[in-house]
């Protein structure tokens, strides 16, 4: 990164689209993460000893477990690469119809800077049993 | 965004008629100079390689001086199965990534499946060989990232064809930026100088970072996202 500024600007462009995600997840509602999505995006981890793949799959997810209000995020660690970058996110304190309740998520999103902005390319999760 | 069609048939093709050059058995290399040219590496090291990893290298007797002389197609051999080895590939001259059987801990023993992983990458690109990363990718693997402000996303099989019309780039430089693992799922961010090769030119660098799925009890990228710097 050229300089501080840069920086903190190509930051809060990362955090603004994982807070969609982070959003979406809390209210139970896909259509409010979509938009954080590259439209090649891939999503891949095991929920229960089952491969889940495809961002259809999470969609589908996000919608059918309904409201997590409890969820506590964090954004663990973001690299930043130019164009790419990465971000390690812990979410706790998970519920709802298909989490149940107080599940913990680890995920590692990576990300690609579009014309449009910071866009998830890849979210690969481990759901801690 | 551009995305690229898939063309697995030309990957194969490519990779089979630029052996078939290589591997003229009549070609023979008649120098050190000539050795270290065609490996593109210094004097120094292929003739440290002819002791310490057998480099095929042959003597003419002289009255005053024994001349060296190597076939191609041995050199070609000697090379394929070096890289085959990732643990033992050279990461710079002179320096050698010990193979490390004393991982006693579950983070040491999931970090070197992961590396040696990446190893698999490092050495397709040194080869400039598709076929030498591709067990190193999950079959449903993709890629996305910039060259020269140019945005590409689509399979992985776009890079392999890429790697095998580049050809060898055997003085890369890649180094371990950040490895991080949870559980089963893993990123991590390669830095690669001194890429060289056809498509690429010489002396160039590129950032790259690998998602890792661990199915079935192995490690395999799931997704490469690559970031080539301006020169």
């Amino acid at each position: 990164m050229p300089n501080t500024q840069q920086y903190l600007t190509e930051y809060d462009g990362i955090s603004k689209t994982i807070q969609m995600y982070i959003d979406g997840s809390k209210q139970g509602k896909s259509e409010l993460m979509r938009p954080a999505f590259h439209a090649d995006a891939s999503f891949f981890g095991y929920a229960g000893g089952q491969l889940a793949v495809g961002p259809a799959f999470l969609f589908d997810w996000i919608d059918k477990n309904g409201p997590a209000p409890k969820i506590e995020p964090r954004i663990v660690s973001v690299d930043i690469l130019d164009s790419i970058a990465m971000v390690r996110l812990e979410v706790g304190g998970w519920s709802g119809k298909l989490a149940g309740s107080d599940v913990r998520m680890s995920d590692l999103f990576t990300l690609l800077k579009t014309p449009s902005g910071w866009r998830i390319i890849q979210k690969a999760f481990h759901w801690h049993a | 965004m551009i995305v690229l069609a898939a063309r697995p048939a030309v990957v194969y093709s490519s990779t089979k008629v630029r052996s078939a050059v290589r591997n003229t058995p009549q070609k023979t290399l008649e120098s050190w100079k000539q050795i270290a040219a065609y490996l593109e590496r210094s004097e120094r090291t292929v003739r440290r390689w002819e002791t310490t990893e057998k480099l095929p290298v042959h003597r003419r007797e002289h009255e005053k001086q024994d001349t060296v002389f190597a076939y191609r197609h041995e050199i070609d051999a000697w090379s394929r199965l070096r890289v085959k080895c990732p643990i033992e590939l050279s990461l710079d001259d002179g320096v050698v990534l010990p193979a490390n059987p004393h991982a006693d801990n579950t983070y040491l023993t999931e970090h070197d499946a992961i590396t040696r992983i990446v190893h698999r990458y490092i050495a397709g690109c040194r080869a400039g060989e598709g076929e030498v990363m591709r067990p190193a990718f999950h079959p449903s693997a993709t890629m996305s990232g910039f060259c020269q402000g140019v945005e590409y996303s689509g399979s992985i099989e776009h890079v392999f064809d890429w790697i095998n019309q580049n050809g060898p780039a055997p003085d890369i430089n890649p180094r371990f930026a950040r490895i991080e693992i949870v559980e089963t799922i893993a990123v991590v961010h390669l830095e690669v100088q001194r890429w060289s090769g056809k498509l690429v030119g010489a002396q160039a660098r590129a950032s790259d970072v690998f998602t890792l799925l661990k199915c079935d009890g192995e490690w395999k990228i799931t997704h490469k996202l690559f970031h080539w710097h301006d020169r």
